[in-house]
């Protein structure tokens, strides 16, 4: 509870600081950066103690302390040696298949629909919006007997199929608004200039949306990389199962074995946090034309 | 990975050439059809994707809904509403339905409060900004599954970092004695699953409001600054209201996520003692163990829940742009 | 032992729905123009998947061995993990059947017509050799319908270090006895457990049923008719309402799953807690406590130690759909062998389920063989139809009985739900 209070203060700060506009602009930098540098290291401490639990022997597992005495770096060799490189493959395909899936779909359907008036538009965008509202979770069961019924369990394209279902209402959104915020006149201009429009979309549309795409990529991957149920119900061997559920077999009938639980959870995290490390910036921008008109 | 998807976009080519060509037609009455047929090739594999992979289960929940199962889960011929009497003649139902209003609005109200500050703290100058930025990074590329399971493994009344911390503190008096074991007490886990759920939803919420933020251009600043108003009414009077959609997209996103979430609850208490931490998602996943018809009519319940939500989201999206 | 929980697990029920059109593929026979045939085994995996301990190495042992025995028989085995076991319903309702499944209990699938008699699958020497007490458990109407494949047997854990600090002598033979045991090493400090009493959703009918038995209760009484809610288990309950009130045990045990249980013994932290060979290996792993550290006692009952332990094994059934009768009978038949239940049992530190093996087990490991004593008079869950229905609303439910709420209340819902749901 008390480490809980950091942000709360933090959060109070910036509109102190404004108040406070007399003190010397050095003063406010340092307060703000440490305000801020506060609530990283907050955001942070779970993920340090993943990391120190994945690095405890089996004996100091249940130490009360903070750092171990040893650290068993074999536990995350450990973990590789039961054939985690398949499930990291495995995990790679269906993040990557189905963000690309989703976006072979959403850009065409985002874009007409910026574009174009038609009869039916509405009812279109208004299953995209109640498709945003699901979540597999609900609907695991039905999800099973469908996949069954089509003989595709253990498959990682059902995996491909239902992360791209799921998380294509929000690339549609975010598309549609920002293919909307591109001035027609522009698309004209590169139609008079003598590209066809489908030229047109490729060489003006489609550069002019990055930060959108970019943004619909990345919230796909993510998705798709941590999904856990689905994968859980509809995968049944080793080889198909993702780093998730490949990290939860940690949790056996009678024990949890923790450090490995965690050591795969590093690994599965980590990829993860890189890549969105290396594009954060656009992210945000791409996040500007979804949420403001 | 932008790399990889470029081919496969260019795989749309043949919709939009199919397209052009046909608008591009003289009259008739094949040109009605192909114009009622032109969206087809932009939009139906959109719509197939979502027919196939969403709505095909929500029709098999309805159906499952009003059918009676034997306990191995054969069909046993229809039920009429006899699942939906169950449902509501149990005990718990009220009180999990009230549980689940209040976890939603506790943990979005409380979300969309501190990502307000956080992002308006992240949204300053500061040496090492895009440092701090990064870490906000790590709750939401991590999985909820793996950062829930952290938050029970430090909350472990034997030796979680947390409760050894508590312990040097003299909060905490025993291991494995009473306090040590915040979970136990049906109240108290609830407010640290909420407290984890509002950990896991602050970083997606602070980026929308960054991306709300920078939106704001800056001569409108300007222009309050020249008016005189203070600091704290500038926030109040220009900021806010420039956010308004950037807060509505990013509570609608919110709801939504807190509303199914179902990993947090399930890994700290499982929605227990009996169902006293559990929400309508939880108390469906355990109803489906000894009836499954009854925790399909659970699941239509719930449908109906985000039917409500939806619309009221639709109302407030044209209140918004009836005043813009 | 019995699969339970999923811990992260899933909602994974998947399994749990049912089909409305059922594809079924799996009824074409599979013996080819040659005479060959392939048999289908589907077994849970008591160990990881992929790992050195997984299941699917010691069925595909016996299947090789089979083979390589009886040429024009091949077994094809999969394993899926406990985990992920609801999946197994899923494929019954979807009509693809194995012809042999390892770990399910007969009676709901006898109930749908959808096994073999075990006669028909299993010759009369290889059932008489199974230990009576279990194989009595496969009936419906008489007639049984699988067999034991695997058991165990509970018993108290303690903590010698722990009691000798406490100067307690001996392990307790009464509730009281117990409950002063459990305050002596609380009051120890150092964050001491002194029961660690597990009834959270993962395992709360099996320690739930070992107190009751201490009071001479059950779940069901001596007709067989379902008796949650007798005086003698309300008894129980207010009993361990009082333990738990006294901060005897761990707190919370409505939400505290067995593995954690075992997980705070092994680490030294719990001086008493109910247990089966399967807690040896984890005391072993976290490598805390050394063999002299830990005994292992009778279940104390309210005036006197159990006079039978609470036993559960799991079963191998043989469904009829595929027509493999003499094929099945046949591999049954081999997998059987002392080798083979001695191997499972060294493999997971689980028990043979049939007299001969359990005989040269209890000459060869003096762990086991403490057991395998308590086996013959053991008590078994009941094998009513609804049980496994009924088993999932206790998990959720009955561990809300020692934390405040009225245990009439609590048992006497568990009964209507018992006996409504028939």
């Amino acid at each position: 509870m008390t480490t809980q209070t950091a942000p709360a203060h933090a959060a109070a700060r910036p509109a102190k600081s404004r108040a406070a506009r007399r003190t010397p602009p050095r003063l406010r930098t340092v307060g703000l950066a440490g305000g801020a540098y506060l609530i990283a290291i907050f955001f942070l401490l779970p993920y340090l103690e993943m990391i120190l639990t994945a690095l405890r022997p089996h004996n100091e597992i249940r130490d009360r302390n903070y750092l171990p005495h040893h650290f068993a770096f074999s536990n995350f060799i450990n973990i590789w040696d039961t054939g985690l490189g398949t499930n990291l493959r495995v995990s790679l395909e269906i993040a990557v298949g189905s963000t690309a899936l989703v976006l072979l779909v959403a850009i065409p359907a985002a874009y007409y629909t910026a574009r174009r008036n038609f009869r039916g538009k509405r009812l279109f965008l208004l299953l995209v919006l109640i498709t945003q509202m699901f979540q597999p979770t609900a609907m695991i069961v039905g999800i099973y007997r469908e996949f069954m019924q089509f003989n595709m369990i253990d498959s990682v394209w059902a995996l491909v199929l239902v992360n791209a279902g799921f998380n294509m209402a929000f690339a549609v959104w975010i598309l549609n608004a920002y293919f909307g915020a591109i001035p027609k006149e522009i698309e004209e201009a590169a139609i008079v200039d003598g590209c066809s429009r489908v030229g047109a979309m490729f060489r003006v549309i489609i550069p002019l949306a990055m930060p959108g795409i970019v943004t619909a990529l990345i919230f796909t991957f993510i998705a798709a990389w941590n999904e856990f149920i689905v994968a859980l119900t509809l995968t049944t061997s080793d080889a198909t199962h993702p780093l998730t559920v490949k990290a939860s077999s940690y949790i056996g009938q009678y024990s949890i074995d923790w450090q490995h639980l965690f050591a795969g959870s590093v690994i599965a995290t980590i990829p993860v946090i890189i890549l969105f490390a290396l594009i954060e910036g656009k992210v945000v921008s791409g996040l500007t034309a979804g949420s403001v008109k | 990975m932008t790399q990889t998807t470029h081919p496969d976009v260019r795989g749309a080519g043949p919709g939009p050439g199919e397209a052009r060509v046909v608008s591009h037609r003289p009259g008739g009455p094949l040109r009605r059809l192909t114009r009622a047929l032109a969206p087809l090739p932009w939009i139906a594999p959109a719509t197939g994707l979502i027919l196939f992979v969403v709505i095909w289960p929500v029709v098999a929940m309805f159906q499952t809904s009003g059918q009676h199962y034997s306990s191995l889960g054969f069909d046993m011929g229809s039920a009429g509403w006899k699942n939906f009497t169950r449902l509501f003649a149990e005990a718990d139902l009220t009180s999990v339905m009230v549980r689940t209003v209040v976890w939603v609005v506790a943990v979005v109200t409380i979300t969309m409060l501190l990502s307000l500050g956080v992002a308006q703290l992240f949204n300053k100058q500061f040496p090492g900004r895009r440092v701090a930025r990064w870490a906000l990074i790590a709750p939401w590329a991590a999985s909820v599954v793996m950062t829930t399971l952290v938050f029970r493994w430090m909350l472990d009344p034997n030796n979680g970092a947390i409760v050894v911390f508590l312990h040097q503190l003299g909060v905490v008096k025993d291991f494995n004695g009473t306090g040590s074991n915040v979970l136990a007490n049906p109240v108290s886990a609830f407010c640290w699953e909420i407290f984890v759920a509002v950990f896991v939803s602050v970083p997606f919420t602070t980026y929308a409001l960054l991306a709300g933020l920078q939106a704001v251009p800056a001569d409108v600043y300007e222009a309050a600054k020249l008016d005189g108003a203070s600091a704290f009414r500038t926030y109040l009077s220009v900021t806010l209201p420039l956010l308004r959609p950037a807060l509505l997209v990013a509570a609608l996103i919110n709801v939504m996520n807190v509303f199914n979430s179902f990993p947090i609850i399930y890994e700290l208490t499982g929605g227990g003692p009996g169902n006293q931490t559990a929400t309508t998602t939880i108390f469906m996943y355990t109803t489906q163990q000894t009836n499954i018809g009854e925790a399909a009519a659970m699941s239509v319940v719930n449908f109906g829940f985000i039917i409500v939500i939806v619309l009221l989201f639709l109302r407030a999206s044209k209140w918004n742009s009836a005043e813009d | 032992m019995k699969r339970r929980l999923l811990a992260l697990s899933a909602i994974g029920v998947a399994g749990v729905m049912a089909l409305t059109s059922c594809s079924s593929s799996s009824t074409s026979k599979a013996t080819t123009s040659d005479g060959t045939t392939t048999i289908k085994l589907l077994a849970p995996d008591y160990g990881t998947a992929g790992g050195p301990d997984s299941s699917q190495t010691y069925w595909q042992g016996i299947a090789d061995a089979f083979h390589a025995a009886n040429p024009k028989i091949t077994v094809k085995v999969q394993t899926i993990a406990w985990a992920n076991w609801d999946q197994v319903a899923t494929l019954i309702q979807d009509k693809q059947y194995p012809d042999i499944l390892v770990g399910d209990a007969p009676q709901e699938l006898a109930a749908n017509g959808l096994l073999y008699p075990l006669t028909d699958v299993m010759s009369q020497s290889t059932i008489s050799n199974l230990i009576p007490v279990f194989a009595k458990q496969e009936e419906t109407s008489g007639v049984a319908y699988g067999a034991p494949f695997t058991t165990s047997a509970r018993a108290m854990f303690y903590n010698k270090k722990l009691f000798a600090a406490a100067k307690i002598a001996a392990p307790p033979k009464t509730w009281a006895d117990l409950q002063a045991d459990a305050a002596k090493i609380k009051a120890l400090g150092g964050g001491n457990i002194g029961y660690g009493l597990p009834l959270g959703p993962e395992e709360a009918q099996g320690e739930s049923f070992m107190w009751m038995l201490g009071n001479n209760g059950g779940y069901a009484d001596a007709s067989g008719k379902y008796a949650i809610n007798s005086a003698a288990n309300i008894e129980t309950f207010n009993f361990l309402t009082s333990l738990v009130k006294a901060g005897d045990t761990q707190p919370s045990p409505a939400t505290t799953d067995r593995k954690t249980v075992w997980s705070d013994f092994a680490a030294g932290q719990v001086g008493m807690v109910g247990g089966s060979g399967a807690l040896i290996p984890i005391i072993k792993t976290a490598g805390k406590l050394q063999t002299t550290d830990w005994g292992v006692a009778t279940m104390p009952g309210k005036t006197a130690p159990l006079t039978s332990a609470l036993a559960v094994h799991d079963d191998i059934t043989a469904f009829k759909a595929g027509g493999h009768a003499a094929e099945v009978k046949q591999f049954l038949d081999f997998a059987y062998a002392d080798k083979y239940q001695i191997q499972f049992d060294n493999e997971y530190n689980l028990l043979p389920a049939t007299t001969s093996a359990s005989t040269s087990l209890t000459a060869s490991d003096p762990v086991a063989a403490g057991f395998l004593a308590t086996v013959p008079t053991s008590v078994v869950y009941p094998n009513t139809a609804n049980w496994n229905t009924l088993k999932s609303k206790i998990q959720q439910t009955i561990g809300t009985g020692v934390q405040g709420t009225d245990p009439s209340k609590v048992l006497g819902g568990l009964q209507t739900f018992a006996t409504s749901n028939q």
